[in-house]
């Protein structure tokens, strides 16, 4: 029992100093705690031989689990139902080139480049497809581009990147059973009947203390994580579409959500991403630091290959589809998850997963760094931008 | 009175991030447009991590309103006593490219800003707000320490 305490005063202090690190450095969390993670399984396993983090421990591993499935759900309610309505048509075309581009073109060069099998390479290709939507729509708040048609089909198409890289994981790696078509029958079911359901139940029984709100949630998404895990699939499935489903009642429910992130980013994620970290292996990656390049570029000339015509088609100053074709290149938090359910399963070994997430986070943090360095409209910055109108997230007050 | 009618000086703006430094510029700016009969804009800057993340982006702006809002309360009190014109915004991005954005799209005539200390490794990985701004923005800067 004591060393469960113990253990566990070790992860909270190792996500407490990510958290540190993140304020001091202004960076994200979620890549703070990916090389704290892979930071503490070094330096533990140099100086203490075979004494690990515990990463495979059962508690943690369900903790990181659930971290994951929860934010997930909350990335998917993030979705504004209205500007996909409007926009559902650029916003599928750009979001499924967006996948298609670098799953494909990952995937192929992962096989006949740096000869990984054909199932680690389909892994690889779905990892290295996302898209944040975070750093999109980040970067679109600065500009004002938010409020714009283009901002918000761009948006919209990030949900649709997404949504291709999570079904692709749920899918393509399970084995095609009666358990499969079970699973796709109750989840259409149950996606159909929750954006009716959900409301009601909620403005009959919610609002209390107990907060039976954030239970139902979670009851959810277990038996639905559940329900994927028997077919063989994958618990982020479900979670991200029911995200989605319930992003015009749930998501709009701003006191839940900010209850649910408490619960995310203040137990639940720090575990998942720690965890995340301390399976990767620095020996591999200094051992044949290469494959992290050839991966890196084949991620970036995927999607700006893919991305760059399409989005050029619907804006038309250069410079700006530059700048949205990198932002769109970056992809922290459904490539992690993608490339750790491939170690969880066995599907890639620690090297390749070591390549992936550093991939990953490369892909976060280069084309950011490349996009403003070069590519950041500023003409913007000396001319007004045309049509913009006030931000509806952030408030004007008068005096 | 004339030289209040002739001001150079008609439209101020003020970067806030709700620090003591920030909210002596922003007095100092309250009283300066008092003197000048100006208008003052009080803006503060909301900045994502980097990268931004899925939900985490939300949270940190959902945080960055209300702890702004909540600043900007007894600096509306000061502007009122003072019979100032004022507005308060919040922006999302990097602080110095935001003021300097603002401060061109409004056609500001003044910007002030509080000096806020930070080390030679902070300023040498993040840069210096008030340095970026002294550098590049279309009109005068008060930088207060």
């Amino acid at each position: 029992m004591q060393n469960v305490w113990v253990l566990a005063a070790v992860w909270v202090g190792l996500a407490l100093i990510a958290t540190l690190i993140a304020i001091w450095f202004k960076i994200s969390t979620a890549l703070s705690e990916i090389v704290v993670g892979t930071v503490a399984q070094l330096v533990i396993g140099a100086f203490l031989a075979k004494v690990n983090l515990g990463a495979r421990t059962e508690w943690i591993s369900f903790l990181a689990g659930t971290g994951a499935i929860v934010l997930t759900f909350l990335a998917g309610a993030e979705l504004d139902p209205t500007i996909f309505r409007a926009k559902w048509k650029e916003a599928t075309l750009v979001g499924l080139v967006g996948f298609f581009g670098p799953f494909l073109g990952c995937t192929a060069i992962a096989h006949f480049v740096l000869h990984w099998g054909m199932r680690q390479s389909w892994l690889a290709g779905v990892a290295l497809s996302t898209t944040s939507v975070a750093v999109v729509y980040a970067v679109m708040l600065e500009l004002g581009f938010n409020v714009t048609d283009f901002g918000k089909a761009i948006l919209a198409a990030c949900f649709i990147n997404d949504l291709g890289t999570v079904i692709a994981l749920g899918l393509i790696f399970s084995p095609f059973t009666v358990r499969t078509v079970i699973f796709v029958v109750v989840s259409v079911v149950v996606f159909a009947v929750l954006p009716f359901l959900t409301p009601r139940f909620f403005k009959k029984y919610g609002g209390r203390v107990s907060e039976l709100e954030a239970k139902y949630i979670l009851l959810l998404l277990f038996a639905m994580g559940g329900l994927a895990a028997w077919a063989g699939s994958e618990a982020v499935l479900p979670a991200y579409i029911i995200g989605m489903v319930l992003a015009g009642t749930v998501g709009k429910d701003h006191i839940l959500i900010r209850r649910l992130r408490t619960l995310t980013f203040g137990l639940l994620t720090p575990f998942y991403f720690i965890r995340a970290g301390s399976f990767v292996s620095v020996p591999a990656l200094a051992a044949a630091p290469l494959i992290f390049v050839v991966l890196f570029f084949a991620k970036m000339i995927s999607k700006v290959v893919g991305l760059l015509p399409t989005v050029y088609a619907f804006k038309y100053q250069r410079n700006e589809t530059l700048y949205y074709t990198l932002m769109m290149s970056t992809g922290l938090t459904f490539g992690t998850i993608s490339a750790l359910f491939g170690l969880n399963h066995q599907i890639i070994s620690e090297a390749q997963y070591s390549f992936l997430v550093a991939t990953v986070i490369g892909s976060a943090v280069v084309p950011t760094m490349i996009a403003n360095a070069f590519f950041m409209p500023r003409h913007l910055l000396h001319k007004e931008v045309q049509s913009k109108e006030p931000n509806p997230q952030l408030a004007t007050s008068p005096n | 009175m004339v030289g209040r009618r002739h001001s150079v000086f008609k439209q101020i703006l003020v970067g806030f991030d709700g620090s003591e430094q920030s909210r002596k510029a922003a007095n100092t700016a309250i009283s300066l447009a008092h003197c000048l009969d100006a208008k003052v804009l009080v803006l503060a800057v909301a900045r994502p991590p980097e990268p931004a993340t899925s939900v985490e982006l939300e949270a940190v702006l959902d945080n960055a309103k209300e702890h702004f809002e909540a600043a900007f309360v007894p600096l509306r009190e000061s502007a009122k006593n003072a019979e100032v014109e004022m507005e308060t915004d919040i922006a999302v991005g990097h602080p110095a490219e935001q003021i300097i954005h603002r401060a061109e799209q409004s056609k500001m005539d003044l910007i002030v800003l509080g000096c806020r200390g930070t080390s030679t490794f902070h300023r040498w990985i993040l840069g210096s707000v008030s340095e970026k701004v002294l550098r590049y923005a279309h009109c005068p800067v008060m930088v207060l320490r």
